[in-house]
């Protein structure tokens, strides 16, 4: 080489440098890209997609013969994305022209449109909008682009207050849905869920998948271009085991008593599916479906009556509680039934004088009388033979101190009076208490869901079925969710005998007894009446009955208690059978248009116009069975 | 000559792989460019401006590699003379853009003469360390070189573009370094500079972190700018320091010379001299560069907003890219200077692993190229000026692809070839051309 005097080896030193330039950059491509390529891929999206959420239609909730209780409906929302650079003069006018159809206050469309432009995110100007302020607002979109009516589906019940308490309501999030929720995509910050009741119990269920608007916006929040308009996908439909028009029946009925308050339970003996459910007072859910809390919804000084008279409400059985003596009384063997006591309107216990509540007396009278009278001497002096721990045992036994176990929260299990709890209390027990014992007065208390489940044990032969409501839940393609089944919590073994006489007696209770209002053609009632003494003010008053219809296994028994409605057989024993009859009516009506029917081809030549109201309808099974 | 003839050696005129290079460069480049203007408002004007920046940079890349690169050694007074003209001319009648008078505003397109002068300044500096090359390990040849490119520095700081220093400083020093200049002295050139750097940076961590004034030390030395007494104290203090260091070494018969030391404390009170002057004349955003580069966390909307969405585009592009004009990052705008300094975003988003890869190759590939022809140059001018040639695109090549993957700061460094910008692309190509002048004359006498 010619003589540059240059160290060459200088050179390559540099050329290390580029290199070893070359090698860390490609190594931080390698983690850049290869490694972490997803993550930043996610990042981008983020960057470049704004979503416009659109809430899908919860599921519907309906009743066993398919009545909407619960549905969606349109609802129409004005939306204003950042579309375009816009100058102060533009958004006032914008503004001022969107304030006057919404009949809304200019300053404050004015900020919030301010504020979604400075903070490039879209905002919901109006929710809710009625058709007519639509149409005008839908003119308005062509001269001020950025403003969209887009639908939404929205919570509706039909029937407002029906069935509140069992349903529940939805509403906007507070800071502890959001907090248990914010890591969940399902919901954003202004997605609403359900409260209380079922729209809470079901809420993953009946949620849905929410659909959106996605839409490209650059870096200033501009909108670039509609990517993808998703639809959403609506929540499954709850299909409860109600039955509207005994529910509808029990909500008047319950709304027409005197005090407006109690509760009425009716249940299907024959699985424990619960057939009408009322607490009263209730609440009209659609008041919350547009409000932040539920204080929002209310009007001014109102509190919610989220109060569950039905399951939280623990009241004296009174008289009802009789059902259980006198089974206590037969399976002891020391009561014959045809054994009387002499009722002369009181008991003299020697202290003190225990008093029947037909001062007049009711005479000599015997188990079915006693129990269709509701005589307390009776039941004074034989709870005293049978012993008041054997009456313990069967209160027990029909689930006193038990909750039903229905899957609806916070249900109170009632109190069982008797020598064993006060024995636990290391107190003494008095005759007194035997005789408060026997007729349900003292300590006892009872829910009305309890009431329910004894009088349903009555009438199935002793078998307790946990409650239940939801009969199956079907996914919005139709596929089926989840099935409702029937289980069995426990029994109470009596004898055929004794089954035999609690229901004569019951029989007699409405034929000739307390409970005779609730006669019903063609129909067999059983029930009891009750009056529990309420120190606080009126007593209230009890019913619980169970009807069959041509000796069939009862399809229907119903707990009726009104909040000081005084004498259960005014108050209550209408209620209970409006609901029975409500259940019964397409059987019944069905038995006598088969009879009309036979009449008419029976007698061709002489047509009878319709079958002679007769206490015994002759229906087809009861035809087969006379075969 | 006659010896390689014989050897059958090819006596090619030409550098293909190096052609080949940047032909592919400036395909992907451009690519990048349109793609990423294409909804910019001014994305007409880019795209002339690029269409009329290459034929006019292939012209000048043929022009300069078909004349003898010796004649800039010949001339080199005039070439010196024209840059610092055109220095001088652009502060007089150039146009102000972002903050810096650096343009001449011509009927079509733009020109920046520092794109210009910084390849005039290699070839004058090649000459000079050419004739001095006996002297070269002398600090006065170290020193002459750079007095040779302080009006240049200061014309620089006057408009001001300060990463045109940045990118000449470090040019400076591997041509010193390539012509066999002590490293003791580059050494102190650079301890000097790196001074000079310091005080800024540590004057800025104070500004960034104020709970540090507390300490009584730190608050004095904050201040020590504000007042010519208390620099001037310093300055006295830092002399003594370095005389009683020097008294000391001599009372153990330590046998060091006085020079050190006092080259140490000049070194030091230079440096401090030229951190005060470089201070005060840092603009606002150079200020918040500095910041970010220090601590990016503080500024997300700033600049390390920019870098960090610069980084998701790369990163979004995953191995195959997300195809040429569909990357989401750059072409809605989150990517900020995406056609110039950071191109790369756009081909990482669009292009991937395997176009970053690409580029990545080709730029050592370029870079090697040039290097081949400084080592077979038949001069030692023809081999300085590659050196500082290849040292140019070495520095262009490190800090934007290392700005892009945080491992250095954001400088505003564009990457030569692919960034968009006409004076950068015709000059680019220009020195190119120069470099395989070198390279086709290796053999040649004329």
């Amino acid at each position: 080489m010619i003589d540059r005097q240059i160290p060459q080896e200088r050179l390559e030193l540099l050329w290390v440098l580029a290199y070893g330039a070359a090698l860390v950059f490609t190594l931080r491509l390698v983690n850049l890209q290869v490694l972490n390529a997803s993550h930043y891929r996610e990042i981008a999206e983020k960057n470049r997609t704004q979503v416009i959420a659109q809430a899908a239609p919860r599921g519907r909730i309906f009743s066993s013969d398919e009545v909407a209780l619960a549905t969606s409906k349109p609802s129409f929302s004005l939306i204003y994305f950042p579309s375009q650079e816009r100058t102060g003069p533009e958004i006032d006018r914008m503004a001022r022209a969107i304030a006057r159809p919404l009949g809304a206050d200019y300053e404050d469309l004015r900020k919030a449109i301010y504020k979604s432009t400075s903070r490039e995110k879209p905002v919901r100007l109006a929710e809710n909008l009625p058709s007519n302020i639509m149409l005008s607002l839908s003119e308005l979109k062509a001269v001020y682009p950025g403003i969209d009516i887009i639908v939404e589906a929205r919570r509706y019940y039909p029937f407002g207050a029906y069935l509140s308490h069992l349903i529940g309501y939805i509403g906007k999030m507070d800071a502890r849905d959001w907090a248990s929720r914010s890591k969940d995509k399902d919901y954003s910050m202004d997605s609403r869920l359900g409260k209380a009741g079922l729209e809470k119990m079901y809420e993953r269920e009946l949620k849905g998948k929410d659909g959106g608007i996605y839409l490209e916006v650059d870096s200033r929040g501009k909108l670039n271009r509609v990517l993808e308009s998703r639809k959403w996908t609506p929540g499954a439909d709850i299909f409860l085991t109600i039955n509207s028009k005994a529910q509808a029946a029990a909500e008047e009925g319950l709304e027409k008593s005197i005090s407006g308050k109690g509760a009425v339970v009716a249940l299907d003996p024959r699985d424990g599916k619960v057939l009408a459910f009322v607490s009263m007072p209730d609440y009209d859910p659609n008041m919350f479906v547009l409000s932040g809390s539920e204080k929002e919804g209310l009007p001014a000084g109102k509190t919610l009556p989220e109060f569950n008279v039905a399951l939280q409400g623990s009241y004296p059985p009174g008289s009802i509680f009789k059902i259980i003596t006198a089974a206590a009384l037969l399976e002891s063997g020391r009561v014959p039934p045809q054994d009387t006591v002499r009722c002369p309107g009181y008991y003299d216990a020697g202290s003190r004088i225990f008093k029947c509540w037909d001062k007049k007396g009711h005479g000599p009278v015997d188990f079915i009388n006693g129990l269709a009278k509701s005589c307390d001497v009776y039941f004074y002096v034989t709870g005293q033979r049978a012993g008041a721990l054997t009456i313990e045992k069967y209160a027990r036994a029909f689930r006193l101190g038990k909750t039903s176990g229905i899957a609806l929260p916070d249900e109170k299990s009632g109190n069982v009076f008797g020598p064993g709890p006060r024995a636990a209390k290391k107190s003494y027990w008095f005759i007194g208490d035997t005789l408060n014992l026997a007729i349900g007065q003292g300590e006892t208390l009872m829910t009305p869901m309890q009431a329910a489940m004894m009088i349903t044990a009555v009438a199935n032969g002793g078998v307790f079925y946990r409650p239940y409501y939801v009969d199956r839940i079907v996914k919005s393609d139709g596929q089926l969710f989840y099935k409702g089944k029937s289980e069995t919590l426990s029994r109470v073994e009596l004898k055929d005998t004794t089954w035999t006489l609690i229901r004569d007696g019951l029989r007699s209770v409405v034929s000739e007894g307390t409970g005779q209002a609730a006669k019903i053609q063609g129909v067999e009632m059983f029930g009891k009446t009750g009056t529990a003494q309420n120190p606080q003010g009126k007593d209230h008053a009890w019913f619980v009955s169970y009807a069959t219809v041509n000796n069939e296994p009862s399809k229907v028994a119903v707990a009726v208690l009104v909040e000081h409605g005084e004498h259960g057989a005014s108050a209550a024993v209408p209620i209970a059978r409006a609901v029975i009859e409500a259940i019964l009516r397409p059987e019944l009506d069905a038995a006598k248009a088969a009879a009309a029917a036979q009449k008419s081809t029976a007698a061709v030549v002489s047509p009878v116009p319709a079958a002679p109201a007769g206490p015994r309808l002759p229906a087809m099974p009861a035809v087969k069975e006379a075969l | 000559m006659i010896q390689a003839s014989q050897s059958g050696l090819k006596k090619n005129r030409m550098d293909w792989a190096l052609l080949l290079a940047v032909l592919v460069l400036i395909t992907i480049g451009t690519i990048a460019v349109f793609s990423s203007v294409a909804v910019l408002p001014q994305q007409a004007r880019i795209i002339r401006t690029q269409l009329i920046a290459i034929p006019f940079g292939l012209t000048a890349f043929l022009i300069a590699w078909s004349l003898n690169y010796q004649i800039y050694q010949d001339q080199w007074k005039y070439v010196y003379g024209v840059i610092l003209l055109s220095l001088v001319a652009v502060l007089m009648f150039g146009v102000v853009d972002k903050g810096a008078r650096s343009w001449f505003r011509l009927p079509f397109f733009s020109v920046q003469p520092s794109e210009f002068a910084r390849i005039g300044l290699i070839l004058v500096l090649a000459n000079f360390l050419d004739k001095r090359i006996g002297k070269i390990r002398e600090l006065q040849t170290v020193l002459g070189a750079f007095a040779l490119c302080l009006p240049v520095f200061l014309l620089l700081i006057k408009q001001p573009d300060f990463s045109a220093i940045l990118l000449t400083f470090p040019v400076v020093l591997i041509m010193l370094f390539a012509a066999g200049a002590s490293v003791f002295h580059l050494g102190i050139i650079v301890g000097y500079a790196f001074i000079s750097a310091l005080f800024p940076i540590l004057w800025t961590i104070i500004t960034l972190n104020p709970e540090l004034l507390d300490s009584a030390l730190i608050s004095y030395f904050f201040h020590l700018s504000d007042s010519w007494l208390s620099a001037g104290l310093f300055v006295l203090a830092v002399g003594a320091a370095a005389w009683g260091m020097w008294r000391v070494s001599v009372k153990f018969y330590a046998n060091v010379t006085g020079i050190y030391f006092v080259g140490a404390a000049v070194v030091l009170m230079l440096g401090f001299f030229s951190g005060v002057m470089v201070k005060n004349q840092m603009k606002e955003y150079q200020q918040k560069r500095l910041e970010v580069f220090l601590s990016p966390e503080a500024d997300p909307r700033g600049a390390g907003y920019n870098l960090l969405q610069a980084r998701i585009a790369i990163g979004s592009g995953g191995i195959l890219g997300r195809g040429v004009f569909s990357g989401t990052q750059s072409r809605l705008g989150f990517v900020p200077e995406r056609h110039t300094d950071f191109i790369l975003a756009v081909v990482g988003e669009e292009l991937g692993f395997w176009g970053m890869m690409l580029v990545n190759g080709l730029y050592v590939l370029l870079i090697g190229r040039i290097m081949q022809g400084a080592r077979l140059a038949r001069d030692r001018f023809g081999y300085l000026v590659n050196c500082g040639i290849f040292g140019m695109f070495l520095v262009y090549f490190g800090m934007n692809f290392g700005m892009l993957l945080g491992l250095t700061p954001v400088a505003g460094v564009p990457l030569p070839l692919l960034s968009y910008g006409g004076s950068n692309l015709v000059a680019t190509l220009a020195a190119i051309g120069i470099a395989q002048s070198v390279y086709a004359r290796r053999y040649a006498l004329t």
